[in-house]
């Protein structure tokens, strides 16, 4: 307000203060969007966790994912490797074909697989032996400057190295320390866990493929989903730590353990089994909730010519989602099968099992002899949602992701031009996007900068534990 | 134990309230271990001080007596059908901020929806008698349910009065629904410029593949996300494992999968946006997720791979492409999960299965191919790994199997269906699945993952509410108006 009650400024009165402000009110909502969120020059925005500093002694995907998130939203992190050999993701890569060499680097140059991207973006890699005694200083006075850290060894190992949340709160007791791993505390402490240990164990996969009648079997999420997940959940929990520290000045310690994420995501199954002594099954492409919404096979494949058998015989399918009582009578219309929606005219009864096996057969027969575009193309045009199930290569040319950025090759500073559809896809911030400064470096390829830059030790000790294998 | 009794089922309706907790099938069937037990598994690696420190500071049962992270944060959450919006909310309810959901007075129809539309499965309210779909109250944790018509002018009103306070918004609604009405972000920042808000949604508000309705305003719902971004395509059976159209097709998963995760990074995006506003740049923003973007983030290396030499990834069933061994496969009574890709471990698994099947031993541990742990990866070795590995489990039930491959250290572990999923003694101990007293009588429910914390676990304190339950406290605390305005408001059909 202007200082003198009487004055009227432009500014204190309600609605658009300048011209741009009223063009921007007036702009569609789309533009808008795309306007604010500004694809393309993220990097010239602030970061969100400027200032943030976050240790990180993993390995694998499920605890790299949960510092990646910290260090593409703007947190500094450094990632301490084994010397040498480094992360084992370092050497998975599918089918072993794809391996990724610096383009120039005076560092020690060895492969990475492709099975390390996106987990270690922006991240510093330095190594250390922090098991032995020898380094055991220099590892404290990283935690006396850092945040947190994530760890994921077996429980207790960090504490028998006496690098543990108990000595590392009293060195530094603003500390945020995570456990990431299998089960936590329990008779299973010590059991080893993997992705797909979780999508196992914990009744994921149990509900996920074609029920046995219809000749399927159980069926692994195609990505790493649980190890994924669970590292955004641990995420979660640093961001909500944060939050609490800035009041308090207190770390904590988090004990997340994988395992149990899909059973947490599991939305009825486990109150049904409790409450109605049910247990779920699988139900294959189609909803138990919802019907029609679910995936159905066309007769022809879109790409009958193409060369890659995923575009050869695999563009055949297609989502069909008319589950409101007006759409699945224009869907019945449209595909000839008026019978059905006499018969099932609620969205009750055509829910029912033997329903969906009837109603899914019917369409499927009318699809049979279409492609799959023309199944999409026919239900779009009667009003009708349906999306064909798209490939790689079709996400890769999508116009949609490429517009809002999520999908973009970046010009990696070691590595040269790489395809990317992580870090900026995580989410569109307006004033403070995430970013993609690298994919990953060498192993060890900041030792001199943390060891000499940040700690100030000299180059020759720095060789000297080098050769010893110390780093 | 419930006392013995006959019953006579004739249909699936006379089994209603059987099953429930208490009666004929008390939960669990068999105790969880108790602390005597475990303490043999601690002792023996040698680790009892630091197990028994981790149980006396993380343990579940302690929880609330310890703080909340974000108490003090107010969310507020508009959306219907889905759960990214809702999922993001119970985050938030589940940390400890105040979280207010706002339904049509109609209800969100996610009310409605019961598994292959059987009534007799909805929940029921034990004190008022109102059901409730047993999706959405496992999804809505810690929301205080508000009823609010933000298609009329009055609610607006009240809507902009309420945004005007909160620190985050959650926007589940159809793309520029909000802004159509006048209340989205453009408008709401001006009174509220610290407000971060945040958009969840399937493919985008903006973009030429932007989230769509039908016609008749159908919305489009998961696994529409997991579809467009080569998910789908890429899970199941291949068609030379399985016949197509028999199980040999792309699959989605059994759960809305990409709303999870597009919650789960609505939520770390909004913290990250308070923590931004609060420490550094003083104002709000807009934060924009969509559950095929945020499943296409951790799509493992996908499209990448295309870029490196134009590889579209096909279907391995429950094998992984990457590591040997990593895959379940069939045994004789389910499916067996075996993983070990280390040499040592990779030997491991061969020097159990030589025991029963001499074959593995001579075919794997002569073949030099197989010797050298990336090698082993490629197509033709994995396929030689798993035909014998499911030639030596066909032979073995899941017990079996996970006994003699735990002997040798390995991570095995047998697919598991939700009753033995809550059986699990671990599962039990922790415990990751528990009967929580809500208002619809005792329910069996999954622990949140981040509950066994020193300082600030999560927790869950109620789970669903009747529609409008917190109407008056909640218009009340928030505006200040009283229940006769809010009764008013009601016979207008606006609350």
């Amino acid at each position: 307000m202007a200082k003198d009650p009487r004055v009227t400024r432009i500014e204190d009165l309600p609605g658009p203060k300048s011209k741009g402000e009223l063009e921007e009110m007036k702009m569609p909502y789309e533009e808008y969007c795309k306007k604010i969120f500004d694809v393309g020059n993220e990097h010239i925005k602030p970061n969100a966790l400027k200032g943030i500093k976050w240790l990180s002694c993993t390995m694998y995907i499920f605890t790299p994912n949960s510092v990646v998130n910290l260090a593409e939203l703007g947190a500094e992190v450094i990632k301490i490797e084994m010397p040498r050999m480094g992360d084992a993701m370092r050497h998975t890569s599918p089918f072993n074909e794809c391996y990724l060499y610096p383009l120039h680097d005076t560092r020690p140059m060895t492969g990475t697989g492709l099975g390390f991207t996106n987990a270690n973006n922006n991240k510093y890699f330095l190594t250390m032996d922090y098991h032995i005694p020898e380094m055991r200083e220099h590892f404290y006075a990283l935690v006396k400057k850092f945040d947190g850290l994530t760890e994921l060894y077996r429980p207790g190992t960090m504490d028998k190295w006496k690098i543990g949340y108990r000595q590392l709160s009293e060195i530094n007791p603003r500390f945020i320390y995570v456990w990431g791993g299998g089960f936590g505390y329990g008779p299973k402490m010590f059991g080893g866990s993997y992705d797909i240990l979780g999508q196992a164990h914990a009744g994921l996969a149990s509900v996920t493929g074609m029920h046995e009648y219809m000749g399927g079997h159980a069926t692994k999420h195609t990505n790493w989903i649980i190890d994924w997940e669970s590292g955004n959940i641990i995420t979660s929990g640093i961001m909500a730590a944060i939050h609490w520290r800035r009041k308090t000045g207190l770390g904590t310690m988090l004990e997340m353990s994988q395992v149990q994420t899909p059973t947490r995501l599991l939305g009825y199954t486990t109150t049904m089994y409790g409450k109605f002594g049910i247990v779920r099954q699988r139900w294959g492409n189609w909803d138990t909730q919802l019907a029609v919404h679910g995936i159905i096979l066309c007769g022809k494949s879109d790409f009958p010519d193409a060369d890659n058998p995923q575009d050869k015989f695999d563009a055949r399918y297609v989502m069909v989602s008319a589950f409101q009582d007006a759409d699945f009578k224009e869907l019945c219309a449209i595909t000839g099968l008026k019978n059905l929606y006499e018969k099932y005219k609620s969205r009750n009864q055509r829910c029912e099992g033997e329903a969906q096996v009837e109603i899914y057969a019917a369409l499927e027969k009318w699809a049979a002899d279409k492609s799959r575009s023309q199944v999409a193309k026919i239900l779009q045009d009667a009003g009708i949602l349906a999306e064909p199930v798209r490939n790689d290569r079709e996400v890769y040319e999508s116009p949609h992701y490429r517009e809002r950025g999520t999908v973009r090759w970046l010009d990696d500073p070691l590595f040269g031009d790489m395809l990317l559809h992580s870090g900026y896809s995580a989410g569109l911030m307006e004033k403070t996007p995430r970013r993609v400064n690298w994919h990953w470096r060498p192993v060890g390829a900041d030792n001199k900068r943390i060891y000499r830059d940040k700690l100030g030790i000299p180059l020759s000790k720095i060789q000297e534990w080098y050769d010893k294998a110390w780093i | 134990m419930a006392e013995k009794r006959d019953i006579e089922i004739k249909s699936r309706a006379d089994t209603i309230g059987l099953m429930d907790l208490k009666d004929v099938r008390p939960y669990p069937v068999t105790p969880p271990p108790t602390y005597e037990q475990v303490k043999p598994v601690y002792e023996k690696r040698k680790a009892l001080d630091f197990c028994n420190w981790s149980e006396e500071n993380l343990k579940f049962e302690k929880r609330y007596g310890k703080d909340e992270a974000l108490t003090g944060v107010r969310v507020m959450d508009i959306g219907l059908w889905r759960l990214g919006h809702k999922f993001c909310s119970s985050l938030f309810g589940e940390s400890g901020a105040e979280v207010v959901s706002i339904e049509p007075p109609s209800g969100d129809p996610l009310r409605k929806l019961t598994p292959f539309g059987r009534e007799e499965y909805l929940l029921q309210n034990t004190e008022t008698g109102e059901k409730c779909g047993m999706e959405f109250v496992n999804e809505t944790v810690n929301t205080h349910c508000v009823t609010l018509d933000v298609e009329t002018e009055d609610g607006q009103e009240i809507f902009k009065k309420m945004a005007s306070n909160v620190d985050v918004l959650i926007d589940g609604m159809p793309p520029g629904y909000m802004d159509n009405l006048g209340i989205g972000y453009r408008q709401l920042k001006e009174a509220n410029p610290g407000m971060v808000y945040v958009w969840i949604g399937m493919l985008g508000q903006w973009g030429p593949w932007k989230d769509k309705q039908s016609k008749f305003g159908q919305w489009m719902l998961e696994p529409f996300s997991s579809c467009a971004c080569s998910w789908v395509h890429n899970t199941g059976l291949a068609q030379d494992l399985l016949p197509r159209g028999r199980g040999g097709d792309p699959t989605r998963s059994g759960i809305w999968v990409a709303d999870y995760v597009a919650a789960t990074q609505g939520y770390i995006s909004a913290l990250a946006a308070l923590y931004w506003r609060d420490e550094l740049g003083g104002t709000g923003q807009m934060v924009e997720v969509t559950g095929a973007e945020a499943l296409m983030d951790i799509l493992d290396f996908d499209i990448t791979w295309y870029g490196f030499n134009a590889s579209i990834k096909g279907r391995s069933g429950g094998w992984d492409p990457n590591l040997n061994q990593y895959a379940w496969n069939p045994c004789k009574d389910g499916y067996m999960m075996i993983g070990g890709q280390t040499d040592k471990l990779w030997y491991n698994i061969g020097f159990c299965f030589e025991r029963d099947d001499i074959q593995f031993g001579r075919l794997i541990h002569e073949d030099p191919f197989l010797k050298e742990v990336g090698a082993r990866n490629a197509l033709h070795a994995l396929i030689k790994t798993y035909s014998l590995t499911t030639r030596w489990l066909r032979d073995q039930n899941r017990v079996e199997a996970e006994t003699k491959l735990l002997q040798y250290q390995l991570a095995a572990g047998p697919v598991l269906y939700i009753d033995e999923v809550c059986e699990f003694p671990h599962f039990k101990y922790r415990p990751w699945v528990y009967v929580h007293e809500t208002d619809y009588g005792p329910l069996l429910i999954a622990s949140a993952g981040l509950s066994y914390q020193v300082r600030t676990p999560f927790r869950c304190k109620w789970m669903g509410r009747d529609l409008g339950y917190d109407n008056y406290e909640i218009y009340m605390k928030w505006l200040g108006m009283g229940q006769n305005k809010v009764n008013e408001f009601k016979q207008k059909g606006v609350i």
